[in-house]
């Protein structure tokens, strides 16, 4: 299965990070791949009450959260794209 | 036998120009080595070294500043000092030997291009003796550590981080190699005798001998002190070059490899003395923040000699200013995470009143930087130190080639901006890097960074295990440990501290 680097940036974390995911993670999983190296290593949930949503980083932090169902090959992410992965 | 006086034959013997004859004058000095910006010999030939010297007077100069920096260290080597140092201290000095020592070297070949290259006479001159300067900070810098060896491997790191492709020495390299190694003579007194030397490292001598004469380590200081003596010297050369450049309409040049240059230096140099400053010397033993160090001993001065020259603030000096207050404290937290990808054993250093300190000279820190700390305190109070090693891998600036980061805790700062070039997508850490990389694309765009090489094959497999051992750590010697084997979270014990309740 092919995979894909992505960039992420996870709310509150002081780095960032390179993650693989595969064409086939949704939206959640992806989620959960980026915060699996950070939190409880370095960084906590940003609200564990709420679910952590996906959408393309851009300049001004105006990007909408991407469906949570959505899978990386239908989002349409390339190498070193970045993503933040934040709660709404 | 007597002696003329310096003064009433100097100038005739810096007079070395001369008209060639066997070949033309742009082979004697071909602009990309020498002056790409076109300047006439004749205004070459107006740069008046402010700082005099003859070879003679260089030679006993040097000669007793050696003979004092050996003989300390040769008195102080029965005290065992070393043996009995704060592991903390040591690290210090295993990252500045491996970080220093042999970029010496290329600082030495540096000079050695303007020796030869230099339209300026009376530059080749100055530049003969910085040569000869930086080639004594190599030996020097590689002789000291050498005996520390036994009493740590890691210590071997002086001689072998330049030929490894450790991250660390990645990041350096890439920025020396891009100021000192790469560009012709001129541009690279610009940049590394202005900006480098005495932007930055001149006056960082000077904190760094004083606060190793804070730990006792007198060999250290003594030893830093005769490097800068010799800084101080040849950092004049860059001055008298941009005065030229300005005078003949190539002000903005001047000012961009300056610019270029300072943030290069200073992403690195934050690294080799905020981290040590802020964290690694006992509280006792530190009379003022890495930030009152920089106000005081960089900021104010550089500013002014930029003004003095003619030259202005860099055009990024508010981000700068913040950098000041945040790059060197996420990177004291990266590397530490990180440990076992660099050569020394970094301490984490923050008890109770450690962190009262960060407060104080850095209002918000626990608010920020803290927070990091905090889900590592916990995890190292509750028996779970597996948890305090990083996994994965963060990302890397294609220009500084440092992690990104920024403030994490309550803010959400770190931000990756990225340039799309001839088809690749290139990472930078700020604004500034992706600017340096827009000043010449063509110079930085093959360069990849530890992320990079292990997307493109060059890291296969790509497992933690080949990772460390493509970096050489594990190789030279084992990577890196806290260097107090976490004792300072036993200061969250006592009762009423903010981590124990």
């Amino acid at each position: 299965m092919a995979s894909v680097a992505l960039l992420s940036r996870l709310q509150f974390d002081a780095h960032t990070r390179v993650i693989d995911v595969d064409a086939k993670f949704t939206m959640d999983q992806v989620a959960a791949a980026c915060a699996a190296p950070a939190v409880g290593y370095q960084t906590t949930h940003p609200d564990p009450s709420k679910p952590l949503r996906v959408r393309r980083t851009t300049d001004d932090d105006s990007g909408i959260a991407l469906p949570r169902a959505m899978t990386v090959a239908a989002a349409g992410f390339t190498h070193f794209e970045c993503v933040d992965v934040y709660v709404e | 036998m007597a002696l003329l006086d310096r003064s009433r034959w100097y100038d005739i013997a810096r007079s070395t120009n001369w008209t060639p004859s066997y070949v033309a004058e742009s082979e004697l000095f071909p602009p990309d080595q020498s002056d790409p910006y076109g300047i006439p010999t004749a205004e070459w030939e107006t740069f008046d070294e402010p700082y005099k010297v003859s070879y003679r007077e260089y030679v006993n100069v040097q000669r007793e500043k050696d003979a004092g920096a050996y003989s300390v260290k040769a008195a102080l080597m029965r005290s065992q000092y070393y043996e009995n140092a704060d592991p903390a201290y040591l690290s210090l000095l295993k990252m500045h030997y491996g970080a220093i020592a042999l970029s010496e070297y290329a600082a030495c070949q540096s000079d050695a291009r303007m020796t030869r290259f230099s339209k300026a006479p009376s530059m080749r001159n100055m530049a003969t003796f910085g040569m000869l300067d930086e080639l004594r900070h190599g030996q020097i810098q590689l002789y000291f550590p050498h005996q520390l060896v036994t009493l740590d491997r890691q210590f071997d790191w002086a001689h072998e981080a330049h030929h490894t492709r450790n991250w660390a020495t990645l990041a350096g390299r890439h920025a020396l190699d891009d100021v000192m190694m790469t560009r012709d003579a001129m541009t690279t007194s610009l940049m590394l005798n202005f900006a480098f030397e005495t932007g930055l490292t001149n006056v960082q001598m000077i904190g760094l001998s004083a606060d190793a004469a804070n730990m006792g380590d007198f060999t250290f200081a003594n030893l830093i002190t005769s490097i800068q003596s010799d800084e101080a010297r040849h950092a004049q050369i860059g001055t008298p070059v941009i005065e030229i450049m300005i005078r003949n309409g190539k002000k903005a040049e001047a000012q961009q490899a300056i610019d270029v240059a300072f943030w290069r230096i200073w992403r690195v140099f934050a690294l080799l003395t905020g981290i040590p400053m802020d964290y690694w010397f006992p509280l006792e033993k530190r009379d003022r923040s890495f930030k009152e160090y920089m106000h005081e001993f960089v900021i104010t001065q550089f500013e002014r000699q930029l003004l003095d020259v003619g030259l202005q603030r860099p055009w990024y000096w508010e981000q700068f200013l913040d950098d000041i207050e945040t790059h060197h404290h996420c990177q004291q937290a990266g590397i530490w995470s990180w440990r076992n990808t660099v050569w020394w054993n970094p301490t984490g250093g923050l008890g109770p009143d450690e962190r009262d300190w960060l407060e104080q000279k850095y209002p918000g820190w626990n608010a920020t930087h803290g927070k990091y700390w905090d889900v590592i305190i916990d995890n190292l109070r509750n028996g779970r130190p597996e948890k305090t090693e990083a996994v994965g891998m963060p990302a890397i600036c294609n220009m500084c080639q440092i992690p990104i980061s920024n403030k994490g805790g309550t803010q959400w700062k770190a931000r990756i901006y990225q340039r799309e070039h001839e088809g690749r997508r290139y990472n930078f850490c700020t604004p500034v890097c992706r600017w340096v990389f827009d000043t010449e694309p063509k110079r930085y765009k093959d360069w990849n960074t530890i992320v990079d090489r292990l997307y493109n094959g060059e890291i296969n497999p790509p497992t933690a295990e080949n990772i460390l051992r493509y970096m050489g750590s594990g190789v030279v010697s084992e990577g890196g440990r806290d260097a107090h084997g976490y004792d300072w979270v036993k200061g969250y014990d006592r009762p009423g501290t903010e981590a124990a309740e």
